[in-house]
């Protein structure tokens, strides 16, 4: 696309120094919007090498802060502006949303400056796809959706009421003060906690959009140990993603080598890929998930995350075949075709060929189907979870609280086990769409039904 | 090469699938970390009792010999015993009493995805666009993205407290007694169903929640394939020939477009069979029915490996053979299949 | 094709098929399509009439017009007029449609690979056809089946009766189609580019089949084809289509020998055949356009190498190319050619309005 042309044309920084302003003024924009969450950046950087940096961010919790207490002359102290400590974590969260979008908006306004102003062709068979991809309401929900979703998972920290460290792991080494009768009393978290558990009394209990007796705000309610549940659901989208990302990422990796390999040797290499792909197909794979998962459970691997890396290689490793099938017909298709001969028969490389020939028609498939396997996968881990077997407590997972609350779903606390629910039906359906409009966007003219559906079957809901 | 020269492939080819998936299980079970007779005995057993069990399982025979042994049993159908869930009982006798439960959850599971999402899939493929053409098809969507473990918590609380949500509407009540959880009864000799209509609709009554949340969750799937091909169906080019010669709009649907329609459900309908053995697990253990998946779960969480390995070789071959059923469908339905390497 | 000797007393017959201001419009979200803007043509008995255009100029639609196929969004508008054997079809109901669909017209589609349920047999196909319009059941259907398979020269019909589509060659799956169109004895066989699928060998068969048919059936065909070459062998009267409108219409030696239209002409100039010594071929430059609006203009002017500033202004109706030529007309206001300019165009205002007045 860019710079690689060794005719007469300029590469990309010589195009970009020819008119620089459209290029200057985007990143003028790129930069304020970095200075923001700069902070964070590098504090997370650092943090991978050892003892992380503490460079105050602009839209941290200390920044916009919510863990205040109410006078009893109904002033809030130390809570950003003096709100109540609901409405200042919702600024912060509505602040942080704001953020995300517009740093998505900006990196797409990137890409059309560039398109205009810096690449050296016209038009590519690319921006049909993207053109598609902006008409379509139904992938645009899913994209929206699924990008929330993202933005939940990555900024959990600073979005949910409190982190993870004061309320789910360490919480006797965190104070919480409050006015109890006119007086500041000062205790710690975990006490806290105990009193603020939801469980199925509708005197024990802390629904939705409410305080609890500490001036404490929980805008999904707590669960049955007192926990805030929005701090949970925050850092279980983390986990969620982390696992399906990774085990996608994974078995998309071997699925689209194998696709290659086959399409391009044909032969014994298809035989023997098929007779193995098939053979782990026909195993029942929400068993033998389980099954790993405990036989592994005691190796070093499942430590990783608390196990979610263990999991997500469980998933990649009984997933491919799948992502394989569905994406060994457009390989084919391309194998078939005239300049794979033809780069052939002037003696190329195999290895070039697969990859500057072949695996770009590939990969729009790959991307639909791997989008809609991530629903499949999501709803897979919360189901692990639910019977015990998945990530391992503390580490907060969907499933897990869906479990905890089963005992309550008629009673005061039914928001324990309805919210995660809906929130994984949101998720997975959104990422059924945004497959459906990847899909239409690289092949308008495919099927509605696929053959991979069976696959996606067997992930998805019925897991 | 005809369609039954086909099949037969296909069903020689399903075997050595077997021999692999078994083979992946002995590896998982015997050469992964987990130690069996620990399983067994508990933290603290004295090294003498250890021994015993070592040896009655096999266990202190090299690997290749244990592979042999397992691999023989196997398909001979000696299935062993079950040692930590129910000790000294045979595998045999516990799937036995555990499997027709499974068995009759599965079968309604199946007919309500067949009977209610099939149909509903072609009324609106036969009515594109219409008002209850979206709602269908958005139910169906959303349908597809519900954790049916979910689904069942929900429908468990709430038909268990009935008469507070559903205005007074008594679901342990109803026509016959039944508490919502716990297993079916199911009358031994097994065909006292059919000749006991009291008895048939106690366990229809008691297996009904879960049979729907099972059967739902494969229905939304089968709504929307079925609505594509119909679809694609009625703008084929034959349709318009059959139209061109005067054929009419009943004979027009039943004979011509819904033999052609099926053809891509099939592989759907087998896969939600394929679920069933999954994700049966979930809902057993929320409505406790003491079913052969909860069964599989007992194994695993208490370490009862030799249960699990034989287990797990009954679903593979369950797998298997519903993968024959898929192919001889096929062969039926289609006439082309074979004739072009089939699918 | 046998060249019927009628030519005399062509006009006296009474047709078999009479289309008169034929308007067949889809009606969509974003706009309105006239894929059949005012189209009239005749087809008598054991004719052969050839319907020639580019893509998109309307010549299935018209076929799918008479054959009363047209579904939502698109419908036959009022005013349009079919009327075959005496009757006219615009009024019929749907039921009544059905009886005459297959048994007294019949249509042959362009791909004989699709036109055929691959899961039932072709002699069930065939059968179901004579169940539906001749009552036949059983054996005796199946002898039929047999008879119409050896009819369209289908070898071992006893054998074949009993395979599926997909069990037969390309050229042979269009004769089993002609025969299934065949079963019930139409007198009009619509045939929608039959040959276009197939490979030329194959194609000179086909045609070679439908001709031997139409004599010994005195079959009328409606034949669509793209093709000047088949339209030269096989018809007897050619009519051309372009953007909906018939823009001309002539007994297929005139048409050849003396085309009127630019556009015929620019056809039949187009025919690689045609232009041994050139160096260049010629070709019509542009797209033939969708139609949105009720033309109030030539719709060929924009490709026109011929046009005139009338062009864009006045509607040119089908009047006779001269005052002698009484089966030869042309939409196109070079014409009458015995007139002068303005005598011409003003004739075809004049025709353009009266029709207006009797269409409200």
């Amino acid at each position: 696309m860019s710079g690689v042309n060794d005719d007469a044309d300029a590469s990309l920084v010589e195009r970009i120094r020819e008119t620089p302003q459209p290029a200057m003024r985007w990143l003028a924009g790129a930069l304020a919007l970095f200075v923001l969450e700069a902070g964070a950046v590098v504090n997370a950087v650092t943090g991978l090498f050892g003892s992380p940096v503490d460079i105050p961010t602009l839209l941290s919790r200390d920044v916009i802060p919510n863990n205040g207490y109410q006078t009893p002359a109904g002033v809030w102290e130390e809570t950003f502006l003096g709100l109540s400590a609901g409405q200042a974590w919702a600024f912060r969260v509505v602040l942080i949303y704001l953020y995300a979008f517009i740093v998505a908006w900006w990196v797409w306004r990137g890409y059309l400056v560039f398109r205009k102003h810096y690449r050296h062709a016209d038009w590519t068979p690319r921006d049909d796809m993207v053109d598609r991809l902006r008409g379509h309401r139904w992938g645009q929900f899913g994209a929206i959706i699924v990008f929330m979703f993202v933005v939940m998972a990555l900024f959990a920290p600073a979005l949910g009421p409190t982190t993870v460290e004061r309320t789910i792991s360490d919480p006797y080494s965190y104070h919480v003060e409050y006015y109890e009768d006119g007086e500041l009393q000062n205790t710690t978290v975990g006490q806290a906690n105990l009193g603020s558990r939801s469980q199925g009394n509708p005197d024990r209990n802390v629904g939705p959009m409410q305080y609890d007796d500490f001036g404490r705000f929980h805008p999904f309610g707590t669960i049955p140990s007192g926990k805030d549940m929005f701090t949970f659901m925050a850092a279980g989208a983390r986990v969620s993603l982390f696992i399906g990302l990774v085990s996608i990422g994974i078995s998309g990796f071997i699925a689209a080598a194998f696709a290659l390999l086959t399409a391009y040797y044909k032969g014994l290499v298809d035989l023997v890929v098929v007779i193995t792909g098939d053979s782990i197909m026909s195993l029942p794979r929400l068993l033998f998930v389980m099954l790993l998962s405990v036989v592994l459970g005691g190796s070093w691997i499942s430590s990783i995350y608390n196990g979610g890396f263990l999991l997500a290689l469980i998933f990649a490793g009984t997933g491919w075949p799948f992502l394989w099938r569905s994406v060994r017909g457009p390989a084919f298709q391309v194998a078939e075709q005239e300049w794979i001969d033809a780069a052939k028969s002037f003696g190329q490389k195999p290895r070039v060929t697969m990859q500057k020939h072949m695996a770009p028609y590939i990969l729009g498939y790959l991307l639909v189907y791997a989008s809609m396997s991530l629903g499949g996968i999501i709803v897979a881990v919360a189901g692990l979870s639910f019977l015990g077997l998945g990530i391992s407590p503390p580490t907060p997972e969907w499933g897990r609280a869906i479990d905890m609350g089963q005992a309550y779903v008629t009673t005061s606390s039914w928001h324990i086990s309805f919210i995660p629910g809906v929130m994984i039906v949101l998720v997975v359906t959104a990422f059924n769409a945004l497959g459906d409009g990847i899909r239409d966007a690289v092949d308008p003219q495919s099927e509605g039904g696929d053959t991979s559906t069976e696959a996606t079957a067997g992930t998805g809901g019925g897991a | 090469m005809s369609r039954w020269r086909y099949f037969a492939k296909r069903v020689l080819l399903s075997i050595p699938v077997l021999v692999f998936g078994a083979s992946i299980t002995f590896l998982v079970i015997r050469a992964g970390p987990l130690d069996p007779v620990s399983a067994i005995l508990g933290p603290q057993g004295d090294p003498q009792a250890y021994e015993a069990i070592e040896r009655r399982l096999g266990l202190n025979q090299p690997l290749w010999q244990q592979y042999i042994d397992y691999m023989v049993r196997l398909f001979t159908f000696d299935l062993g015993q079950s040692w930590v869930v129910q000790p000294n009982t045979s595998v045999y006798e516990l799937v036995l009493s555990y499997a027709p439960r499974t068995i009759w959850l599965g079968f309604w599971s199946v007919l309500i995805a067949i009977f209610i999402g099939i149909p509903l899939g072609f009324y609106a493929g036969l009515n594109p666009n219409t008002f209850s053409d979206y709602v269908a098809s958005f139910g169906g969507i959303v349908w597809r993205a519900m954790p049916n473990f979910w689904l069942a918590v929900i429908l468990m609380s709430v038909l268990s407290q009935s008469e507070k949500i559903l205005f007074g509407f008594d679901w342990e009540a109803w026509l016959v007694p039944t508490i919502v959880t716990g297993p079916p009864p199911l009358p031994d000799p097994i065909w006292g169903l059919f000749t006991n209509p009291d008895q048939f609709l106690r366990a229809l009554k008691k297996i009904a929640p879960a049979a729907i949340v099972l059967g739902s969750a494969s229905m939304g799937n089968e709504m929307r394939i079925g609505r594509t091909a119909v679809l694609e169906t009625i703008n084929s080019n034959y349709i318009e020939t059959a139209k061109a010669k005067g054929v009419p709009p009943r004979s027009l649907v039943w004979k011509h477009i819904f033999r052609n329609a099926l053809i891509p459900l099939v592989p759907i309908i087998t896969g939600e069979a394929f679920l069933l053995i999954g994700g049966s697990v979930l809902v057993e253990t929320v409505f406790d029915i003491s079913g052969i998946g909860f069964l599989f779960f007992q194994g695993i969480t208490n370490g009862d490996m030799p249960l699990v390995g034989s287990l797990m070789f009954i679903f593979i071959l369950l797998v298997v053979v519903i993968n024959i059923v898929q192919d001889l469908l096929y062969t039926i339905i289609d006439p082309r299949v074979g004739y072009d390497g089939g699918n | 094709m046998a060249q019927t000797e009628r030519t005399e007393t062509r006009s006296e017959q009474e047709p078999l098929l009479s289309v008169e201001n034929l308007q067949t419009a889809f009606f969509t979200d974003k706009e309105v399509i006239r894929a059949v803007d005012g189209i009239s043509f005749d087809i008598r008995r054991g004719e052969t009439v050839g319907i020639v255009g580019e893509s998109g100029s309307g010549k299935s639609v018209t076929a799918r017009s008479i054959m009363g196929l047209v579904d939502t969004p698109g419908r036959i508008l009022d005013g349009s007029s079919i009327r075959f054997d005496g009757e006219e079809l615009t009024d019929k109901t749907e039921k009544e449609y059905r009886n005459i669909r297959g048994g007294d017209i019949a249509m042959v589609f362009q791909d004989p690979l699709t036109s055929l349920n691959p899961v039932y047999s072709v002699g069930n196909q065939i059968k179901e056809a004579l169940r539906l319009h001749q009552g036949m059941k059983g054996a005796q259907a199946t002898e039929e089946a047999i008879d119409l398979l050896e009819a369209v020269g289908i070898p071992d019909a006893s054998r074949r009766v009993k395979e599926y589509p997909h069990e037969f060659s390309g050229g042979m799956r269009q004769r089993a189609v002609i025969a299934m169109a065949l079963a019930c004895d139409p007198e009009l066989l619509i045939c929608d580019e039959p040959t276009t699928a197939l490979d030329v060998t194959i194609q000179a068969q086909i045609l070679e089949l439908l001709d031997d048919l139409q004599e010994k059936r005195d079959l009328a065909i409606m034949f669509i084809t793209h093709d000047m070459g088949v339209i030269a062998e096989t018809s007897d009267r050619v009519n051309v289509m372009y953007a909906g409108e018939v823009v001309e219409s002539a007994p297929v030696e005139e048409l050849f020998a003396n085309p009127r239209h630019p556009y015929t002409q620019g056809l039949l100039k187009s025919i690689p055949g045609n232009q041994p010594d050139a160096d260049r071929l010629e070709t019509i430059e542009g797209d033939v356009p969708t139609p949105n609006e009720p033309a109030t203009y030539c719709r060929f002017e924009p490709r026109c190498p011929k046009a005139f500033d009338d062009c864009t202004r006045v509607h040119p109706e089908g009047v006779e190319v001269n005052a002698d030529a009484d089966d030869h007309t042309a939409a196109c206001l070079l014409y009458p050619e015995d007139e002068s300019r303005e005598e011409a165009v003003a004739v075809h205002d004049r025709r353009g309005n009266d029709e207006e007045v009797t269409n409200e």
